[in-house]
């Protein structure tokens, strides 16, 4: 016969002991929870303020690296500045491409790009991604509008998509919506004039 | 007797570096860096989506841009044999305006030299040498600036410590992340020196200013690597002194203690 009056204390003992590591899985989990919440958070930047940055990295390696191309690698906000940039080396010594991608001040990826990619190097001066994206807003207004769209890439190269006119640099800026060809928007990358747009 | 020498200059040498590289005692206290037996896991970031995602797209309209050869034929054409004797009357042409170029300058140094009121064109000739001097002493002094004043991100690695004779590290070797490997013998002197509490300086490179797992091995009868995560300051020299003295403990390449701290002194442009 069990008595279940002196089994009670310890019953409740049992209680409160499974109650208080229950708070203390919940306390871990929200902790785990909100650390990829704080890693995050970092400062938008415009492309142009990482640029510095990873052209030192390129010069270690390769005191020949030129800068062919520039994307954001985060998605961007509405003034044309993301947390996060990539910013693609070429060395012609190495027939190399080396990217490096920078987040808050600081390089957070460096890889070699296994690809062929015959790129010209692009201009010293170029306007930054802000600039680029209010000359480009008035061309897409009527698409996100229309069609809910929104930027989803900024592009700097050399000549690709400007076949008349290949050795301008141009920021090329990528307008998606659902189910609708995407917007492509070329933006002169010296004057800030806009010389191309098409779907597809 | 002259290998006796070179070796106490050697060892002099090795242990000079100890002494200018050991770092400050206030300014640059030295971090601890954790030496590794695995690879640290790094997290994988996405980059250049767009890029890779259309690269072929890409590709193709860059291929646009390259030259093609037109449609026009390639075939010869007979030379004309007037155009082999231009080449031979160009040579000959200046080696008659060499002739009259000395003439004339004799010319001209007779005429100075026997007039008196020409001395002093020469005064300012001089002065204007003066002036180009001073100007080129200007410019030595930006060149000066941009080389050696301004460091550049770089890695010293420095190694101290001797495990004992039975874990003798013969040579170590550095695997950078981008794949550089600096791979370094020690010899009999460098060892001796070890043994004595010097230290060697086994790489001096420049790196990329960002977070980087190092690769150390250590070459001998017990061969092993370990691995360090670093990050080289930008546009600074950062100093890493791996200590052996407890590789032989049995703990292989994981037993370096490895440290690191910033150079600190510069150098003054305007010295010299």
């Amino acid at each position: 016969m069990i008595d279940i009056g002196r089994l009670r204390p310890t019953l409740r003992r049992i209680r409160a002991h499974v109650a208080r590591v229950g708070l203390l899985l919940i306390t871990a989990v929200c902790a785990l929870g909100a650390e990829p919440a704080v890693a995050r958070e970092a400062p938008h930047f415009p492309a142009r303020a990482g640029l510095d940055l990873a052209r030192e990295a390129a010069l270690s390696w390769a005191t020949d690296a030129r800068l062919v191309y520039v994307e954001n690698d985060e998605p961007l906000d509405s003034t044309g500045t993301a947390e996060r940039w990539a910013y693609l080396f070429h060395s012609p010594s190495l027939d190399r491409l080396r990217g490096y991608s920078v987040r808050d001040g600081k390089i957070v990826v460096a890889e070699n790009l296994e690809m062929k990619l015959e790129a010209p190097p692009v201009a010293l001066e170029w306007i930054d991604s802000e600039a680029a994206l209010a000359a480009a807003e008035d061309e897409a207004e009527e698409f996100r509008e229309k069609h809910a769209g929104h930027l989803s890439a900024m592009l700097l190269m050399r000549g690709p998509f400007l076949e008349q006119d290949p050795d301008e640099t141009t920021w090329t800026l990528v307008y998606t919506a659902k189910g609708q060809p995407s917007l492509f928007v070329v933006v002169e990358a010296t004057g800030g004039r806009v010389r191309r747009t098409w779907r597809g | 007797m002259i290998v006796r020498g070179t070796r106490s200059i050697s060892l002099a040498a090795c242990l000079w570096l100890a002494a200018a590289c050991a770092p400050p005692p206030a300014a640059a206290a030295p971090t601890e860096v954790q030496v590794e037996r695995v690879r640290p896991a790094k997290t994988k970031r996405p980059t250049l989506t767009f890029l890779k995602a259309n690269r072929a797209f890409i590709r193709a309209r860059f291929d646009l841009l390259r030259q093609r050869p037109g449609a026009a034929g390639g075939d010869a054409q007979a030379f004309d044999p007037r155009f082999l004797t231009y080449g031979d009357m160009l040579a000959r042409t200046l080696a008659a305006k060499d002739s009259t170029t000395a003439a004339d300058d004799a010319w001209r140094r007779r005429q100075l030299l026997a007039s008196i009121t020409e001395l002093g064109d020469l005064e300012s000739r001089l002065e204007q040498m003066e002036r180009l001097l001073s100007e080129q002493r200007g410019r030595l002094g930006v060149l000066q600036a941009d080389f050696t004043g301004r460091q550049e991100t770089a890695l010293m690695v420095l190694v101290s410590g001797w495990p004992g004779d039975a874990a003798a590290v013969t040579g170590v070797s550095i695997v950078l992340e981008d794949g550089d490997t600096l791979s370094v013998a020690l010899s009999p002197e460098q060892r001796e020196s070890l043994r004595q509490g010097g230290i060697v300086q086994v790489a001096h490179t420049f790196v990329e200013p960002r977070e980087q797992v190092l690769e150390i091995g250590l070459a001998g009868p017990a061969g092993d690597t370990a691995f360090l995560t670093l990050e080289p300051a930008r546009d600074r020299l950062t100093l890493l002194r791996l200590d052996l003295s407890a590789v032989g403990s049995g703990r292989g390449a994981a037993g370096i203690r490895a440290s690191t701290w910033l150079h600190e002194a510069g150098i003054d442009p305007t010295d010299g």
